[in-house]
């Protein structure tokens, strides 16, 4: 757990993913609310444009890797018992991995 | 006035609990710590830390009405009645209102609170610029009173691992000091999830630093040095 650049490098990384995250949603809500796509077919073709679906692509590992920094956190913090916390840990790798397994295989599908 | 103040006696064997107190001889503009020797008159088994009386040497940090300040300059007029008094959160108590200090005593002398230098000791002081000098203010000011780090709920649940808020400030004061020559091996010595990076910028430090100090922006600081350096 403690390569020599670890923290600081979690806390830049977790700043950095925040503020895509933040840009991105902003700009899908701009999306939203302005609805240049209202029926499923229109959304498909919405993700299918390369800026969105890169995009897209880009929000999903930048969302998981946000997560992981800060879920880990959190258990780094409260779970002390080495056995539980390693538990905890691979439990929480793989659902952050199948959600963005099943995440990235739909924005490949939708092309 | 009324006063509820935590008891325990480990020798006894008896479970903490609450006492209540009433202290009847007020003076205006009296402070929390001299009501405190009052009721001790009377009660001489209740333990407390005290030395200065002036909110210098911080011995007497405590738990008032769930914030944590130095009782020496409270005003009791300041205060809710009744005045619940519990020892600083999070460390072990010794008894009543004085707890072990081990680990925050601990985690201070970790950021080597002292300049190193590598060169020869010069023939005259080592001396700084006003403007070198101005950059310690906010930082040395520090009297290790604890307010701040056990008020901190990484400290809480790290006290081994994390530094924790006054520690750090000191760690940014040697940092930040023209005259020390220890950067790098200050920051390597900051590295890691635990040392520093378990601050999630709460900010209960700078809310309850008795002499108004903000370790918050001093980690941020080291942050930013860390930053620059990794470049």
């Amino acid at each position: 757990m403690s390569r020599p650049a670890h923290g600081l490098y979690s806390w830049i990384v977790q700043r950095l993913s925040a503020i895509y995250l933040a840009v991105f949603i902003l700009y899908v809500l701009e999306q939203w609310i302005f609805a240049r796509a209202t029926t499923y077919e229109q959304w498909k073709a919405w993700l299918a444009s390369p800026v969105n679906n890169i995009g897209m692509g880009v929000f999903i590992v930048t969302l998981l890797l946000h997560a992981w920094i800060g879920a880990r956190d959190i258990l780094m913090d409260y779970v002390h018992n080495l056995g539980l916390r390693l538990t905890l840990f691979a439990l929480l790798i793989l659902v952050l991995l199948l959600s963005g397994v099943w995440a990235l295989r739909s924005l490949v599908l939708v092309l | 006035m009324k006063f509820s103040i935590y008891r325990y006696n480990p020798e006894t064997g008896e479970k903490p609990y609450m006492q209540e107190y009433v202290l009847r001889d007020i003076d205006p503009g009296m402070m929390l710590l001299e009501a405190l020797m009052r009721l001790k008159q009377d009660d001489e088994t209740l333990s407390f830390r005290r030395s200065c009386r002036e909110g210098v040497c911080g011995s007497d940090a405590m738990n008032v009405n769930g914030r944590n300040m130095l009782a020496c300059i409270t005003p009791l007029a300041s205060l809710r009645e009744p005045v619940v008094i519990r020892p600083l959160p999070g460390r072990p108590v010794i008894r009543d209102l004085v707890v072990d200090m081990s680990d925050f005593y601990r985690q201070y002398r970790a950021v080597k609170p002292y300049l190193i230098v590598n060169d020869p000791e010069p023939e005259v002081e080592r001396l700084q610029t006003p403007e070198e000098r101005e950059r310690l203010d906010g930082l040395y000011e520090c009297i290790l009173c604890a307010c701040c780090s056990t008020a901190c709920p990484s400290f809480w649940w790290n006290p081994d691992r994390f530094l924790g808020p006054a520690a750090l400030l000191q760690a940014w004061r040697f940092l930040a000091d023209s005259r020390d020559q220890a950067t790098d091996e200050r920051l390597q010595a900051l590295e890691g999830p635990y040392r520093m990076f378990r601050c999630h910028t709460i900010m209960n430090c700078v809310d309850v630093c008795p002499k108004g100090l903000n370790p918050t922006r001093a980690i941020g600081r080291i942050k930013h040095l860390m930053l620059k350096r990794s470049f």
